[in-house]
């Protein structure tokens, strides 16, 4: 029989398996282990790619996810729904920044009026200030002015003490809620609360204690002080002009709706012409969440070309092993046909060599991926990593896969061999 | 026209008619065996002599349905086995046949156990480890069961080989050459498991150059250029059916106008 009618036939036994066949395979299996044990050196560099594959798939799909699920838990903090306006700087006819537009409060409550599918709004005003406490002295604190709706908009509680009511607010008094890294780091603990502070040389009652949020991408979330707005503007006129605020939308669905009233009420009020730009910015979360997914495409792309190189590189790896161990073993090959191996039985032997071999690279892949990871948590800052079964499962899959797809060459190679050419072999 | 038949010992288990083996070797035809016509019955002992070239190990390959005869038929125990596909042979191989090798053939860091349960893994017979122990035991290797080739002298791993083509019980032990790559102490110690094996009722053949070798069997086949040129059953032998038979010379032409009738 001639190899080109004997590789289609061979290739419908070896799909019409009977099942005993399969028994045979624990067989196989320890034939080959036997096999890739006697040759540790010349199969571990063998399935070097096979284990960058898979180590790199684990890797990265681990800290994609990982990273991913940090962004969502951040932005599950910062409020849902939230935005926030802020003044545009502006142009001059050349080209030249300007000054920024104005924005006033007047503004914020023409949109709090207007704006039907935004459930509330609160001014903000940014500030970086110096916080002290007795002797001791914090600069570079986030510093907040904002209203009493701060809480439900930002999703940011007090647990301990209160926050300033609207009268607060109204009355501008000198009232402020402090983050808990602030206490830390002005080495104080909660009997601060009632006491006084003074915040860029005010002095403000600390009414509450914000809950702790932790730190993102290693800034602390929890520096931070929060005064009515009233105030800051008291302390820092000049910004009268430039606010910013937060816009909380009535639901998820409804933020493109509440941004498009938001935007027609400003313009109106600023008197923008159809062909004017927009003198103020809206910032979204899911502006994160697109950076974020442009980063995962981009971890995604290279994961796929590193993984296709070295599962190909590792796949003519097998193959190339596979020959040769082919051609050294072709007499034993005759030895097993002499008693009774058919040639399906001498295809499975070398194409579940060729998969063992595959897998065990695979396994070591797993092992060392699993081992990165967790190195990496070991860094302070890293966020919490966990390697997903199914990038596992992927992993074992693809390996085995390329045992199947380079190993059937070489197994046919031996399956078809003449039982009398193999034995005569030198 | 004598022939074992007349003497009425046994049923056959090898019957040849007109083989023909021809190699092509580029453009040249090389005519291995050309006419082998002949009946080899239960329980003979035979010998296979003939010099270098002569193709004998085509024929035993043939025998030993590692190989379809270009022409001709071959029936063993009966059934006619020259032109069975590759895999019903490797069946038979495995079932029906014992092939013994020069050089042993056995599988490198693997048990003397395992390598004889392979014929009998590749057949799927069940209690594989007590018939392979039963093998070993009747080459007297019993103790050795667990040893790997490199752990057995020359002797040694003749006897495992044995025992392997021992162990499905075949119809036919075929030797090629089986003292070929052992000195003529330890080539004694094989003879002496193939003449108790054969005591005991089994069919063997035996490719060999010494003639010491042949005188042991009972029956001895000289091949020249393809052809058998002289068939001949040993006065000196051990069992007296053979002797009754006739011992001597059969002659070529005689034996195969037998063989064809
Ligand atoms: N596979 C083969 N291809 C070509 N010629 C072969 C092959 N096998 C054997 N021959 C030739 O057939 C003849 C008989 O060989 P062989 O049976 O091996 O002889 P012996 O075993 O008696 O020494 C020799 O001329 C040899 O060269
Ligand atoms: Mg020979």
């Amino acid at each position: 029989m001639n190899a080109l009618v004997a590789v289609p036939r061979l290739v419908w036994k070896a799909v019409t398996l009977p099942p005993a066949l399969l028994l045979s395979l624990a067989g196989n299996v320890l034939t080959a282990l036997v096999q890739i044990w006697a040759n540790k050196i010349r199969s571990l560099l063998t399935v070097l790619g096979i284990i960058i594959a898979v180590m790199s798939i684990i890797v990265v799909v681990s800290l994609t996810q990982g990273f991913g699920d940090y962004f969502t838990n951040f932005l599950r903090n910062l409020g849902t729904n939230l935005m926030v306006v802020y003044p545009q700087w502006l142009r001059g006819p050349r080209g030249e920044w300007l000054r920024p537009a104005e924005l006033t409060v007047d503004d914020i409550f023409a949109v709090d009026r207007l704006s039907a599918a935004s459930r509330r709004t609160a001014p903000v005003i940014f500030m970086q200030g110096t916080v002290e406490y007795g002797r001791r002295q914090l600069a570079g604190v986030d510093v907040r002015g904002s209203s009493e709706l701060f809480q439900p908009i930002r999703n940011f509680y007090v647990d301990e003490g209160r926050f300033f009511s609207a009268t607060d607010v109204d009355a501008a008094m000198p009232v402020c809620v402090l983050g808990r890294e602030i206490l830390r780091k002005l080495e104080c603990d909660e009997s601060i609360l009632g006491d006084f502070v003074l915040i860029d040389s005010q002095r403000f009652k600390v009414m509450g204690l914000l809950e702790a949020k932790g730190s993102f991408m290693g800034e602390n979330q929890d520096e931070i002080a929060v005064i009515p707005w009233t105030v800051a503007l008291k302390m820092y006129p000049e910004r009268r002009n430039y606010m910013a605020f937060y816009v909380e939308a009535m639901s998820e669905p409804q933020i493109p709706e509440s941004e498009a009233q938001v935007t027609r009420a400003l313009r109106q009020r600023h008197g923008l012409g159809p062909g004017d730009a927009d003198d103020f910015g809206i910032f979204k979360q899911d502006q994160i969440l697109q950076e974020f997914g442009r980063v995962r495409t981009v971890a995604t792309s290279v994961l796929a070309g590193i993984v296709s190189i070295s599962l190909l590189v590792g796949g003519i790896g097998i193959m190339n092993v596979m020959l040769v161990s082919v051609t050294e073993r072709t007499r034993e090959i005759g030895l097993r046909k002499s008693v009774g191996a058919r040639r399906r039985d001498i295809l499975l032997q070398f194409l579940t060599e060729a998969v063992v071999l595959s897998t065990l690279g695979g396994a070591i892949g797993i092992a060392l991926g699993y081992s990165i990871c967790y190195i990496a948590t070991l860094h302070p800052q890293m966020v919490e990593v966990n390697v997903p079964l199914w990038s596992v499962a992927l992993a074992l899959g693809f390996s085995a896969g390329v045992g199947v797809f380079f190993g059937i060459i070489p197994a046919f190679k031996a399956a078809i061999l003449h039982p009398i050419d193999a034995l005569r072999h030198e | 026209m004598i022939t074992k038949a007349d003497g009425g010992a046994g049923r056959p288990v090898i019957e040849l008619e007109d083989i023909h083996k021809i190699y092509r070797v580029g453009t040249e035809l090389v005519r291995a065996l050309r006419g082998v016509t002949r009946t080899i019955y239960e329980n003979e002992y035979v010998a296979i002599m003939g010099p270098s070239g002569s193709g004998k190990s085509t024929l035993m390959n043939i025998l030993g349905c590692l190989d379809i005869p270009t022409s001709g038929a071959y029936r063993l125990a009966g059934k006619d086995v020259s032109r069975l596909s590759q895999s019903k042979l490797a069946r038979i191989r495995g079932r029906k046949i014992g092939f013994v090798f020069q050089s042993f053939e056995l599988l490198p860091r693997t048990s003397a156990l395992k390598n004889v349960e392979l014929p009998l893994s590749y057949a799927r017979v069940p209690k594989r480890r007590q018939r392979a122990m039963e093998a070993l035991k009747r080459v007297d290797l019993l103790d050795r069961y667990y040893h790997h080739p490199n752990q057995l002298s020359g002797g040694q791993k003749q006897r495992v080989a044995i025992a392997r083509a021992l162990a499905q019980h075949p119809d036919i032990i075929l030797a090629d050459e089986p003292t070929g790559n052992l000195d003529s102490k330890t080539s004694e110690e094989i003879m002496c498991v193939f003449d108790s094996l054969h005591a005991d009722g089994q069919t063997i053949i035996v490719v060999t150059h010494e003639d010491s070798i042949a005188a042991r069997c009972h029956r001895v086949i000289r091949l020249m250029d393809g052809q058998i040129v002289e068939d001949r059953y040993n006065v000196a032998s051990d069992s007296g059916a053979y002797e009754e038979a006739g011992a001597g010379t059969v002659h070529v032409g005689a034996a195969e106008g037998a063989g064809v009738a």
